[in-house]
C-alpha cells in the first residue's frame, strides 16, 4: 500500500519533470540544428548533422560579447551598491532606534508590495528629462536606494545578533558607522552572497528597463538576444535565437546549480518568514 | 491599514515628516547636553535609514506623483505647452472600448494563471514533501525554469510554439493534427499561460517550506486518530498553509496584473513594437506601453497607468480584508501575534 502510493509519488514526479525540462531539451536541439533542417517536414526531433555554426554566428552576428560585458558591468554595479545599501539600511532598522521608526519600517514593508512595472515608466520619464537616459547612472541610483525586500533580510540577520557585539563596541568608542562596518558587515557574510546572487540575477535577467533607457548599442544581452538574430527582412534567425540563448542561460542555470541552497533558501523565505 | 501609504503622492506630505528629527531637533531636547544620547541615536538612525527614504521618495513616490500630474494632462512627452485637461483622460480610460477589452483581458489572466499556479505549486510541493529518494534532485529540477531570465523563458517558448519549426506543431503531427498557429490569436493566450506555469518553482519552493513547518506531531497524530490522508489535507496542512498560500495570492496577482511578457513572445519584441503582440495577448501592461511609446498619449497613458495603480491597491486591500477570516495564522499564540501584524501592515 505505502510502496504503491510511493510509486504514484515518483511516476508523477517523473511526469513533471519531462515536461519541465522538455523546453530546456527543443532550445538546445534547435540550436545545434543547421539553419537548412529547421523547417524539415516531418519536424527533425534531432539535429541530422549537429553543427556549432549557429553559437560562432551567434557570437558573431554582433558583437555578443560586448554586451555580455554591458550586461555584466550594469548587473556588478548594481548588486553591489545595493547590497551594500541594503545591509546599512538594514542595520538602521535592525539596531538603532529613532521618533518614526515604525512608520519608516512600516512604509518600507509596503513598498515590497508596490507594483514595479508600473513605477518604471514614469521613472523612466523623469530620467529622460534629467537626461540621465543612455547612462548606468540610473542603475547606481537605484542601487544606492536599496531594495526593501533585501534590507528585510538583513534587518532579519541584524537583529538576531548578540546585543554584547555592539556594547563592547561602544564602551572602546566605536562609532556606529564603524560598528557596522566592522563587525555587523562581515559577520552577514551568508545574507550578503544571497543578496548579491538575487541582485544579480535580476539585473542579469532584467529586459524592461535596459530596453527603455539604453540606445541599441550600450544596451545589455537581454535586450539585444531578444531583439538581434533577424535577418535583412526583420525575420527571426531561429537557430541563432537558440544558440544565444543557451549562452545567455546556461551561466544563469550553472551559477544556480552551484549556489543553490543560497537560492532556494533565499526564495523559501521570502515567503513571509 | 497602511494601504493608504501607498499611493504614492499622497504619502510625500506624511513620508518626509520622520526625516526632520534627523537634522532639526537634536538640540530641542530637555536634555543637559545639546549631544544628547537619545538625539544622538535618532541621528544614527537616519544616517542609516534616510537613503532607502530619500531612494523611496525620489524614485517611487515623486515618479509617481509625476505620472498623476501627466494623467491630468494632454501631454505628449515632447511639446512643452501640455494643457490641463482635468478628469478627461479618466473618463476616456472607462469609456474606451480597446482599453475596457484589455483590461477584462487581464481580469481574465489573472483568474486563471494565478489560482493555476498556486495549485500546480502547492501539488508539486506536495510530491516533493512525500518520503521519496532524490528529493533534493527533483527539487532542484523542477525550481530550474524559475531561474531562466523571463527573455530566455520567452524566446524558448517562441522556439517551441512556432508554426513551421515549434515542437509543438511536430507532437500534433505525430497525431495526424494540422499544426496551429500558436503565437497568432487565438492561441497565443495558451503559450502566455503555459510559460507562466513553467515558471512556477518559486511558489512551489516557498509552499514546501510552508509545508516543513507544519509540526509532524500533529499529523502523527491526527494518522493515530485514523484520520484519512484527504483530512489531515483538509483539516490540518492546508488550513496551517493558508498565510502561505495568501501571501503567494497577493504577490502573484500584483505580478500578474503588470505581466509585459507577451512582448517578448510577440514578433517584434521591443517597447515600440507594441503592434505586434496579438490581441488574445493584449494585457493592460501592453496598452499602456503602446500609449507611451507607439502613440506618445503620455497623458492618457500616465491615466492608465494610475488607474491600474489603483486597482492593484484595491485589490490588495480587498485580499486582505477577505482573509481576515479565512487565513490561519499560527498554533503558537506566541508567534501568532507578530506574523498577523506583518501581514496587516503591508
Amino acid at each position: 500500500m505505502v510502496l504503491a502510493r510511493r510509486k504514484v509519488v515518483y511516476m508523477l514526479l517523473i511526469a513533471a519533470l519531462v515536461l519541465f525540462l522538455s523546453p530546456f531539451g527543443w532550445l538546445v536541439i534547435t540550436a545545434f540544428k543547421a539553419q537548412s533542417e529547421l523547417r524539415a517536414v516531418p519536424i527533425h526531433w534531432w539535429p541530422h548533422h549537429p553543427t556549432l555554426d549557429n553559437f560562432q554566428q551567434a557570437l558573431t552576428l554582433f558583437d555578443y560579447l560586448g554586451y555580455a560585458r554591458n550586461s555584466l558591468t550594469i548587473a556588478g554595479l548594481y548588486s553591489v551598491l545595493i547590497t551594500l545599501a541594503s545591509a546599512w539600511a538594514g542595520y538602521g532598522f535592525a539596531r538603532l532606534n529613532g521618533p518614526g521608526k515604525k512608520l519608516v519600517f512600516g512604509l518600507m514593508l509596503s513598498t515590497m508590495m508596490t507594483p514595479q512595472i508600473i513605477t518604471l515608466i514614469p521613472t523612466y520619464l523623469l530620467f529622460a528629462k534629467a537626461d540621465l537616459v543612455n547612462t548606468y547612472i540610473p542603475w547606481v541610483l537605484w542601487g544606492l536606494a536599496g531594495a526593501p525586500y533585501l534590507i528585510f533580510l538583513f534587518r532579519q540577520f541584524f537583529t538576531n545578533m548578540p546585543k554584547e557585539l555592539e556594547e563592547a563596541a561602544i564602551i572602546d568608542g566605536c562609532g556606529q558607522i564603524r560598528i557596522f562596518w566592522r563587525i555587523f558587515l562581515p559577520q552577514s557574510w551568508p545574507v550578503i552572497a544571497t543578496s548579491l546572487i538575487l541582485s544579480f540575477s535580476w539585473s542579469w535577467g532584467d529586459y524592461i528597463a535596459p530596453a527603455l533607457l539604453l540606445d541599441d548599442d550600450r544596451t545589455t544581452l537581454s535586450v539585444k538576444i531578444a531583439t538581434g538574430y533577424v535577418n535583412e527582412h526583420g525575420t527571426g534567425l531561429y537557430t541563432l535565437i537558440a544558440a544565444g540563448s543557451v549562452m545567455y542561460i546556461v551561466p544563469v542555470l550553472a551559477l544556480f546549480l552551484i549556489l543553490q541552497r543560497g537560492f532556494i533558501t533565499s526564495s523559501a523565505t521570502s515567503g513571509l518568514k | 491599514m497602511s494601504t493608504d501609504q501607498l499611493t504614492g503622492p499622497d504619502a510625500e506630505p506624511t513620508a518626509p515628516s520622520p526625516a526632520r528629527p534627523a537634522g532639526g531637533r537634536p538640540g530641542s531636547r530637555r536634555a543637559p547636553r545639546p549631544h544628547s544620547l537619545r538625539a544622538r541615536r535618532a541621528g544614527a538612525f537616519y544616517l542609516f535609514t534616510g537613503p532607502w527614504v530619500l531612494g523611496f521618495l525620489g524614485l517611487t513616490a515623486y515618479p509617481l506623483g509625476y505620472a498623476l500630474w501627466l494623467s491630468f494632462t494632454n501631454s505628449d512627452g515632447l511639446s512643452p505647452n501640455a494643457r490641463f485637461v482635468g478628469l478627461a483622460n479618466y473618463r476616456e480610460v472607462f469609456s474606451d472600448p480597446d482599453t475596457l477589452a484589455s483590461l477584462a483581458r487581464t481580469g481574465l489572466f489573472a483568474a486563471i494563471t494565478v489560482p493555476l499556479t498556486i495549485v500546480a505549486g502547492l501539488i508539486l510541493a506536495l510530491l516533493l514533501n512525500q518520503p521519496i529518494r532524490a528529493r533534493g534532485l527533483f527539487r532542484t529540477l523542477l525550481y530550474l525554469p524559475a531561474v531562466v531570465p523571463p527573455v530566455g523563458a520567452a524566446l524558448t517558448f517562441k522556439l517551441i510554439f512556432d508554426r513551421d519549426s515549434g515542437s509543438a506543431n511536430g507532437l500534433l503531427d505525430l497525431f495526424g493534427v494540422n499544426g496551429l498557429a500558436w503565437l497568432g490569436d487565438p492561441y497565443a493566450r495558451y503559450v502566455l499561460i503555459m510559460l507562466t506555469v513553467w515558471g512556477v518553482g518559486n511558489i512551489m519552493i516557498i509552499s514546501l517550506a510552508g509545508l516543513q513547518d507544519i509540526p509532524r506531531e500533529l499529523l502523527d497524530a491526527a494518522r493515530v486518530d485514523g484520520a484519512s490522508q484527504w483530512q489531515s489535507l483538509t483539516r490540518i496542512i492546508l488550513p496551517l498553509l493558508s498565510p502561505v498560500l495568501f501571501f503567494q495570492l497577493v504577490t502573484q496577482l500584483i505580478m500578474t496584473l503588470q505581466t509585459f511578457v507577451p512582448l517578448l513572445i510577440s514578433l517584434d519584441p521591443t517597447p515600440k513594437g507594441v503592434g505586434a503582440v496579438p490581441e488574445s495577448n493584449y494585457l493592460i501592461m501592453i496598452d499602456v506601453f503602446s500609449q507611451y511609446f507607439a502613440n506618445g498619449r503620455y497623458g492618457y497613458a500616465s491615466a492608465l497607468l494610475w488607474v491600474l495603480f489603483l486597482f492593484i491597491m484595491l485589490v490588495t486591500f480587498v485580499v486582505f480584508r477577505l482573509s481576515k477570516g479565512a487565513v490561519f495564522y499560527s498554533v503558537d499564540p506566541e508567534q501568532a501575534k507578530p506574523k498577523t501584524r506583518t501581514i496587516g501592515d503591508k
